[in-house]
């Protein structure tokens, strides 16, 4: 007769996954307990002091430097304007169900939820403005509403971007003397709305130059190839932060100006920002360049298309697709280091954060509320960053880089 | 399809292509054009520039390097003074860039490839702990996370640089850093030389000829292990046959009691006072002796760091077993009787607070140094007098010849970094003849010792920072750390493609040949993962260096955040850009040259 065995050990279940997954082995097991006990330890006493010591009043009293630094207060309403727009036109591009465009439908959804977030923390936070964050709350949705409604708008989106980018310059800078729509000098931008000026400037405009700096560098013509070759590898060898240093110098005496405040600081970041950006977007476009098959160019060139028009029409499209992953990367890493403007004295939402640590009320903390500043700061580029590099690696898969 | 649809020249009857249509015409010309357009273009830029410098008074030559700089560094691996020129000071920015991007490359290498392979783990924990890690890290600027390990490493503790963590062994931690006991060639180094060069020849005959014979006899084995031993054995034994040098012709001992200052060197004339020409004596130890003196401080009423530090007093750090006899107390024993105040010692006889037994249980509880009747919470004032008889303290010069005594500070202010004054400690006479705060010159014996070749210098805290041993600062730290975590999180993700890439089969061959996990990891996977790993893993290392240029913000000084200080002192801002950007290729240049070789070694390997 046989005798009865103990049942199987459970293959699936929380038990099994323990099991599996948390005390495989002894040395599993140790791991587990100590590491676990660390962890535990760790975000106890972190969100111990998050609640009970830290001194975050400090930062939702200056919420308002932190988003905009010293724009007037009576003009705020046109970078909420300007926010609203730019809601209304990813609402308008989250709607509908196009297939072929769901990528670009995915990542106008993270931005949109993002977007969302924010309004929400400002809300809570910024109270003052609630009716701002409710316009642009209801601008998000109106164009979710509209693209729904009338998907033929959605076609026009492209023209209604690059329109967006005119109205937006215009209701931040001004354009009067006086009145509702006067100027606003560059030197009272700052807080978050001057990091973004900073990313997306400086991403849409090295873009094109880092195409015509990646067809320089695989040109037959060697004058244009060595001079393409030696900017991009210089500008690389560089950090960013020097670069904007020698920027705020060098850009004034280039013009042959003798006051160095006949540019703006802004003005000088911008083009150490966008040269830089550019080195290395030749560099991510190259590498899309070059997945392109030779093919390609050949049959091209055998249909009777010109040399431009081979580039334009058939190399182009294939290879920016090919590296739109990097390229999103690289809007990471710009978004990340706009931080080092500090150094040529722009306030953007890093360097705000001293001035609030330097404040009176801010000292008179004990200890200081620098902690609670970094903390503060981390979370919020963590939040973008981490949203783009989300929606980049969704893009990753959808378009199979790299898996094939 | 028919010949009739194609279009074109027929064969035969080809035309010469108009010159202005010749694809190498167009070619040359347009490169012409292109060029003509950039020496335009420099030649404008140039005229600019110069006009521009002209009036705003900028320079725009290279004399600046040799003129004496003036500026303070608090950290160089190479001897420094303010007296130094402005070239010297670049050279020290260059160096601190390389002390910190060497290093930091090694440890972030180490902690990324830990994380990379923690991230492929069976462990759920370790997995979501990686996981954890390099999105939180890699995702956030690099600046926000110096700004906080710069504050996390300089904030927590009241004036932490008198109150620090001593490590066994005779190290300190605190808010300025680390210093570790080091071990330094001393005046009789010389004589060992030959014996380590011996070593290193012996060592690498050692290994050469070892290797040759595991080669020819086809064996695997251990070559390196017997290489290091032999060069170690021929090593040791010339520093054990060294012994102890007798010290160099007419070395004395000057000392400087205002500051404290003992200062080693080649009294050639007999003055025994140091002239210019005399050279110092590098890492000379000395023992110093003290008859009698003493110390007075008054008690600290100073809200730090989210601590109130009520009643407290702080000397520089001392040890009870430096002194022959040692008295610590008040300076008016009837007055604090009549307080009825006492003292509790957190490390005798260096740091103490003063309190009132108010439970009457005999020791100070939490909060007893604070006065309940006040109104506002005040502590204790009281004067606390340190008195002492033969204290004695063996130093080790640093390379300048120099060593700091504690106790002969006749001020030690200490300004903390968040504006806390500590208040002067006063020296005074002897307590035979002396009055209260009287400052008294004491008078100090110098006994030089001999020293073998190498002399082991512990770090101490004469006064407000440290001296002697090996230092790395909290500048140095925070930088560091900040750069090593941040690259780890990249570091990571390249090791974990890398070990993904490696065909599964390679690790069931692994397995199936008998090997263990760890051996499987160390032999099959990991090596060839290497391959894949070390390109982008270059490029990381490459963006660590220049990242470190973010050194302002943790107060460290380096190439760039010097360079913008001499671009400010001097005005000679084009050449000092020009400087910067030649270090940074240069230092980019040479590193991928290096790397890449490695590079082209390891993928030698493959078929």
């Amino acid at each position: 007769m046989i005798e009865a065995r103990k049942p199987p050990v459970r293959q699936t279940g929380p038990v099994a996954w323990a099991r599996r997954n948390l005390f495989g082995s002894v040395g599993d097991t140790i791991v587990t307990l100590v590491g676990g006990g660390l962890l535990l330890w760790a975000v106890y006493s972190f969100v111990g002091w998050v609640f009970t010591g830290a001194h975050w009043e400090q930062i939702w009293n200056n919420i308002k430097l932190f988003a905009v630094y010293r724009y007037p207060v009576h003009l705020l309403w046109r970078p909420f304007t300007m926010v609203a727009l730019v809601m209304f036109l990813l609402g308008i591009g989250a709607a509908g169900d196009r297939s072929e465009d769901a990528i670009v439908r995915g990542v106008y959804r993270w931005f949109m939820y993002a977007a969302g977030a924010l309004a929400v923390v400002g809300l809570l936070f910024w109270p003052s403005v609630r009716f701002g964050w409710l316009a642009v709350a209801l601008a998000g949705l109106a164009g979710l509403a509209l693209g729904t409604a009338a998907p033929a708008v959605r076609r026009r989106l492209g023209w209604m971007w690059g329109a967006s980018v005119v109205v937006a310059f215009l209701l931040l800078y001004g354009v009067f003397d006086s009145g509702p729509l006067q100027h606003v000098n560059t030197r009272l931008w700052g807080g978050f709305l001057l990091t973004m000026v900073l990313s997306v400037v400086g991403i849409v405009v090295s873009f094109p130059l880092g195409i015509l700096l990646a067809l320089g560098r695989r040109s037959q013509l060697p004058v244009i190839k060595v001079v393409c070759i030696t900017f991009i590898e210089v500008v690389r060898g560089a950090p960013l932060i020097t670069w904007l240093f020698i920027a705020s110098l060098l850009v004034p005496l280039l013009l042959g100006l003798s006051d160095p405040d006949s540019i703006s600081a802004l003005a000088r970041a911008l083009v150490a920002v966008t040269l830089f950006s550019a080195a290395y977007m030749a560099e991510n476009v190259r590498g899309g360049l070059q997945a392109v098959p030779r093919g390609q160019t050949e049959a091209a060139r055998a249909l009777g298309l010109s040399g431009w028009q081979t580039t334009l029409l058939i190399v182009l499209p294939q290879a920016l697709r090919a590296v739109i992953p990097a390229i999103v990367g690289q809007a990471i890493g710009l978004f990340k280091d706009t931080s080092l403007v500090f150094i040529v004295g722009l306030f953007d939402f890093f360097n705000v954060a001293d001035v609030v640590a330097n404040q009176p009320s801010s000292l008179l903390v004990p200890g200081g509320i620098r902690m609670e500043l970094s903390v503060f700061l981390a979370v919020v580029y963590w939040f973008f960053a981490y949203r783009m590099s989300v929606a980049s690696r969704q893009l990753e898969t959808q378009l199979g880089v790299g898996v094939r | 399809m028919s010949a009739e649809t194609i279009r074109g020249p027929a064969v035969g009857t080809r035309q010469r292509i108009p010159f202005y249509r010749n694809v190498k015409t167009i070619g040359v010309l347009a490169q012409a054009v292109f060029a003509a357009v950039l020496v335009l273009a420099a030649y404008v830029v140039y005229r600019n520039v110069t006009s521009a410098m002209a009036a705003s008074n900028l320079r725009g030559d290279f004399g600046f390097l040799d003129q004496r700089a003036g500026i303070p560094l608090a950290e160089s691996p190479i001897r420094y003074t303010g007296e130094n020129t402005y070239g010297r000071a670049f050279l020290v920015g260059v160096l601190n860039t390389l002390r910190v991007a060497i290093v930091g490359v090694a440890l972030a290498t180490v902690l990324g490839i830990a994380i990379g392979v923690m991230r492929l783990s069976r462990n759920f924990l370790m997995r979501a702990f990686a996981t954890l890690y390099v999105e939180t890290l890699r995702n956030t600027p690099l600046a926000v996370q110096i700004i906080f390990w710069y504050t996390a490493l300089l904030t927590p503790l009241p004036p932490r640089i008198l109150n620090p963590v001593e490590l066994p062994g005779g190290g300190y931690v605190s808010n300025l850093g680390v210093a570790l006991p080091w071990p330094y060639p001393s005046y009789h180094f010389g004589a060992w030389l030959p014996y380590v060069i011996a070593g290193v020849v012996v060592g690498a005959a050692v290994w050469w000829l070892r290797r040759r014979q595991l080669r020819l006899a086809d064996r695997p084995g251990n070559a390196l292990g017997p290489g290091l031993l032999a060069g170690l054995l021929v090593m040791v034994a010339g520093y054990l046959a060294v012994g102890k040098g007798p010290l160099p012709e007419a070395t004395t001992a000057s000392f400087r009691e205002a500051s404290g200052v003992v200062t080693v060197f080649r009294d050639l004339n007999g003055d025994g006072v140091k002239q210019a020409s005399e050279p110092f004596v590098p890492y000379a130890a000395v023992t110093a002796r003290i008859g009698e003196g003493g110390l007075q401080v008054q008690t600290q009423n100073l809200v730090e760091s989210r601590r109130y530090v009520y009643g407290r007093f702080y000397f520089p750090p001392l040890r009870e077993s430096e002194f022959d006899e040692l008295e610590v107390g008040f300076a008016d024993p009837e007055d604090a009787a009549e307080r009825d105040l006492a003292i509790h010692f957190f490390s005798y006889p260096s740091r103490g607070v003063v309190y009132r037994d108010l439970d009457g249980d005999g020791a100070w509880d939490r909060g007893e140094e604070i006065d309940p009747e006040a109104s506002s919470p005040r502590g204790y004032s009281a004067a606390i007098r340190l008195s002492f008889r033969g204290f004695e303290r063996t130093l080790v010069a640093d390379r300048n010849g120099e060593a700091r005594l504690p106790i002969f500070a006749t001020d030690f202010a200490v300004q903390e970094s968040r504006g806390v004054n500590i208040s002067p400690a006063q020296l005074f006479a002897p307590p035979a003849g002396g009055g209260q705060g009287e400052k008294e010159p004491l008078e100090a014996d110098f006994t030089l010792l001999e020293s073998r070749p190498l002399v082991l210098s512990k770090p101490t805290i004469p006064i407000s920072k440290y001296e002697g041993g090996f230092r790395l600062s909290e500048k140095y730290l925070a930088l560091l750390l900040a750069l090593v975590v941040y690259t780890a999180s990249f570091i990571a993700e390249i090791v974990r493609a890398g070990l993904q890439a490696v065909p599964k089969g390679q690790r069931e061959a692994a397995k199936a040949l008998g090997l263990s996990d760890s051996q499987a990891f160390r032999f099959v996977i990991f090596p060839q993962a290497m391959r894949v790993i070390l390109p982008p893993l270059i490029s990381q290392f490459l963006n660590l260096t220049k990242n470190s240029s973010l050194a302002p913000l943790a107060a460290y000084s380096e190439l760039f955040a010097i360079s913008i200080i001499i671009a400010n002192q001097t005005g000679a801002s084009v050449p000092a850009t020009i400087m910067i950007i030649a270090a940074y290729l240069a230092i980019s240049l040479v590193f991928a040259l290096v790397l890449n070789a490695v590079n082209a070694r390891m993928a030698l390997v493959e078929r």
